[in-house]
């Protein structure tokens, strides 16, 4: 189980798509480690046949209809977009050569590049991009992601074959970087008449590689390069058709499983291992471990702002400077994960770091803070008490796996007089408390490539209730100022004053300390040395189109 | 289950008693099916209360992992009927399992029947190899073990508790680890080859076969106390052939009501193993429905577990009342 789940969060998901692992205890989660050596020694080579085994598999391989970050991975290779984010955050051009926005941001045309054609004879053009943007909005597709991704989008019309007009309901600066994202992926026209259930196994784009048997529930995907491929985004490290000739994906659930099939020549990579596994692969000849940390929101716990114990942030301010996160993350993940510092992962496009001093460690201050917020009393048990009340947490557990970190921060709160009490309940109690907010603390992490996914946990809009349905403010934050900055931020002019309002928006969240963050996932492939140049795409899922085989 | 052959007594008329034990074969099926209806009612009826009774609305689950505007959410719970007052929905869909339409997975989003249909083959294979196994293994073992002297049998028995204790994930990871991670012999991915299917077959009938061992060496204990076995060794019958022939089938008669049980219990219970072998199959289709409160699947599984256990509990009740003739007679099955 990956710690980071892009552009979703980590709780409901674990309800939702939480594998067996969980079951068999053996769930390490979080993958790790720092990239290796082999990048680019030797000179590469074409052919071969990549074997990779990942840990989990869409419940629908169509991204326009499903949420998850399998699914982007898994169809990043087929399909292509109009534009190109880099890790910076940066846009390039792709299947669209260059673009206009509108005076007002309401209207984006888009020139796209010629002689592209799908892989099933279909030609690329403004009238497969329509297709393509309607059937993401269309009811039918019931979209979870992708539709509310361009929620701002009214509609698009054909200007003449290589051109497309784009109108949006309001200004959204977040546009371009949804169309990047597999998400809002280019797939065939003609796939798209056809029934959604169709699209879940099998979809055709013009992408470095097609899936011609499409993906095989609980088994996986085989790809085969796209030898016509020669329109990768100039942004890319490498252009023209792919140098591996297939990709075969399995899908192997249990972890200790796909680190023996590894290790024991059965695959070349693999995906999601734990800590504990990369640590001991990274001290084993003939492996490496290629990683790149997960853009968005760090592994965190969420305070609940809005009632409770956790509602007065001197409490908050008293938790995050009385428990030493960082050596705790040391502790519990060997090294291989980072101590977070922001609302944001360094990796974010638009991260700020001036907030990271905020997250020091200092516990007379904590203590001062506990004071002043009132908590003085003290019981048998050593816990802090105001008007003979204890000061208790309860902490509903995203899944099984958070185990080992919750512990660790236990026995720091205890130190601090804070009692948790941990919680570990099935899925439908879960959202249950999720949606009546009854707990003080929840954790989850929740990957994207941009600052937006600011708006997405912190939004006034995003709070879980009854009518809203599960939603991710699950600190239940609510800040005047804050929304004021998110309009702002959307009708921004440029990427350079985006960036400066959500540098506005984490310094004014650190204030509040309407989050906990304690670590950086990572996202991570492990392979035998002879594979060479394992990339990574925006959203930190892995990438192949670069990647050969010694041999 | 059983307990309904013991309701028809076979008619003890003399004359046509070849044509009478037709008869009661045929009223032991009928019986035996209209007993299965109601099983299979019974089935999908507590499914559907469990179901609703599990924490959580239907559509916050289904929604959980997403991020959808209020009209879609409105949508999706219109179109599952997810709004409609409870005996509605238990009407409709039990109007929908008579006709045999189970509809599309709210979560997988294509077809219940093609979902398992896909995947029924995988685990259908992997339990008839389960069950061979287990019989071959538990017999030889069984025979092997009925040894008059104490500590040989409370050896034998104590092995077995100790496979029954095992936790099944674990023993195939110690299987994979020793067999294909560090010996090489089998893969631990890519179960469609026979190969593949010798370690999660081994990790899955290791408890069965301890339990049914223990079962068959009772038996044939028991058996061997009964004074046909004295009149057969006083024709000089070989040790040997005594158990073989006479003593085993006296005890395989409650070894196949179990296995009968072990069978139907296996579809569901496969779960572990396909996960930890990376094999496609329905239990981890069950999981992922069960935890996804994807409804039309764990109906349809669930009925069709039963289905599989109710033919396999009537195939072991004929099969006792062909092997053992006392039944026939007097409408018992010992």
């Amino acid at each position: 189980m990956g710690a980071a789940r892009s552009l979703r969060p980590r709780g409901p998901a674990a309800v939702a798509a939480g594998t067996a692992t969980l079951m068999l205890i053996l769930a390490a989660g979080c993958s790790s480690g720092t990239g290796g050596p082999a990048t680019a020694a030797g000179t590469p080579r074409d052919g071969g046949t990549l074997r990779l085994a990942v840990e989990k598999e869409p419940e629908c391989l169509d991204p326009h209809q499903s949420p998850t970050e399998s699914a982007r991975m898994l169809t990043r290779p087929i399909l292509d977009s109009l534009v190109y984010q880099d890790s910076r955050g940066d846009f390039h051009p792709w299947l669209a050569t260059r673009w206009t926005i509108s005076p007002d941001g309401r209207k984006y045309t888009f020139d796209l590049l010629g002689g592209v054609t799908f892989t099933d004879g279909e030609k690329f053009d403004a009238r497969a991009v329509v297709a393509n943007l309607d059937h993401v909005v269309d009811p039918d597709t019931k979209s979870l992601l992708a539709a509310s991704l361009i929620a701002a989008y009214d509609s698009a019309k054909v200007v003449d074959p290589d051109t497309v007009e784009i109108s949006l309901k309001r200004p959204d600066s977040s546009f371009l970087g949804a169309l990047a994202l597999p998400n809002l992926g280019m797939e065939s026209p003609r796939t798209l008449k056809g029934s959604p259930s169709a699209l879940c196994a099998k979809i055709v784009g013009t992408g470095p590689f097609t899936a011609p048997a499409g993906l095989v529930p609980q088994k996986g995907i085989d790809y085969v390069r796209n030898p016509a491929y020669t329109w990768a985004p100039a942004a890319a490290s490498k252009n023209g058709p792919p140098r591996l000739e297939r990709i075969e994906v399995t899908v192997v659930p249990d972890g200790p499983a796909r680190m023996g099939a590894l290790t024991s020549g059965q695959v070349d990579a693999v995906t999601g291992l734990s800590p504990t596994s990369i640590g001991t692969l990274k001290r084993t000849p003939g492996f490496t471990v290629h990683s790149t940390g997960f853009p968005g929101i760090p592994y965190s716990y969420w305070p609940n702002t809005a009632k409770g114990p956790l509602s007065d942030v001197n409490v908050r301010k008293a938790l995050r400077a009385g428990i030493d996160w960082q050596q705790i993350v040391k502790n519990v993940y060997f090294g291989v994960y980072e101590g977070a510092k922001g609302p944001l992962s360094p990796s974010t496009p638009g991260y700020d770091p001036s907030v990271a001093p905020a997250y020091a460690y200092d516990p007379a201050e904590a203590g001062r803070l506990l004071d002043q917020a009132g908590w003085t009393g003290r019981d048998a048990a050593g816990y802090r008490t105001k008007n003979g009340k204890r000061l208790t947490l309860r902490h509903l557990w995203s899944d099984g796996s958070v185990a080992n970190l919750a512990v660790q921060i236990q026995a720091a709160a205890k130190r601090l007089g804070v009692e948790t009490v941990e919680e570990n309940v099935d899925g439908g109690t879960f959202v249950n408390r999720l949606l009546a907010g009854d707990y003080e603390l929840i954790d989850t992490s929740f990957s994207s490539p941009g600052p937006e996914v600011l708006r997405v946990l912190f939004g006034a809009d995003n709070i879980p209730t009854r009518e809203r349905g599960v939603n991710n403010n699950m600190a239940r934050y609510d800040n005047p100022r804050v929304e004021e900055d998110f309009r702002r931020a959307l009708a921004a002019k440029d990427q350079a004053d985006r960036y400066r309002i959500y540098a506005q928006v984490q310094r004014t969240i650190t204030e509040d300390v309407a989050v906990l963050p304690i670590y950086s996932p990572l996202s991570t492939v492990a392979a035998r040395d002879g594979v060479r140049q394992v990339g990574f795409n925006a959203d930190g899922t892995p990438s192949f189109h670069s990647t050969w085989l010694t041999s | 289950m059983a307990d309904v052959l013991k309701a028809p007594p076979a008619p003890a008329v003399e004359p046509g008693r070849a044509a009478g034990r037709r008869r009661g074969a045929a009223r032991l099926v009928l019986v035996r099916l209209a007993a299965s209806a109601a099983v299979l009612w019974g089935a999908v009826t507590v499914t559907f209360c469990l179901l609703r009774l599990m924490p959580g609305g239907t559509a916050d689950v289904l929604l959980a992992r997403s991020r959808v505007s209020p009209e879609i959410r409105a949508q999706i719970i219109a179109e599952y009927r997810l709004d409609d007052p409870l005996w509605v929905q238990y009407a409709a869909y039990l109007g929908r399992v008579v006709r045999g339409e189970f509809g599309d997975s709210y979560v997988l989003r294509r077809p219940v029947w093609d979902e398992i249909a896909a995947r029924l083959p995988h685990t259908l294979l992997l339990i008839l190899t389960t069950l061979l196994v287990t019989l071959v293994a538990s017999v030889l073992l069984a025979l092997v073990s009925a040894n008059r002297r104490r500590w040989v049998r409370s050896s034998f028995a104590a092995a077995e508790s100790l496979v029954v204790a095992l936790p099944p994930f674990w023993l195939g990871l110690l299987l994979l680890t020793l067999f294909s991670f560090t010996l090489h012999w089998f893969p631990a991915i890519g179960s469609s080859s026979p190969m593949g299917l010798v370690l999660p077959t081994i990790a899955l009938a290791a408890a069965p076969t301890a339990v049914v061992t223990g079962v068959l060496r009772q038996g044939i204990l028991q058996a061997l106390e009964e004074p046909f076995v004295v009149t057969a060794r006083s024709r000089g019958i070989g040790e040997p052939a005594l158990r073989v022939r006479h003593v085993l089938r006296h005890a395989m008669l409650p070894a196949a009501t179990l296995l009968g049980w072990i069978a139907g219990s296996l579809i569901g219970g496969a779960v572990i193993i396909e996960i930890v072998f990376s094999r496609q199959g329905i239990g981890r289709l069950m999981l992922f429905a069960v935890q996804n409160k994807d409804m039309p699947v764990v109906i349809a599984v669930v009925l069709l577990t039963a289905v599989v256990f109710v033919a396999i509990n009537i195939a072991v009740d004929v099969l006792i009342w062909l092997i053992d003739p006392r039944t026939r007679e007097t409408g018992r099955w010992a």
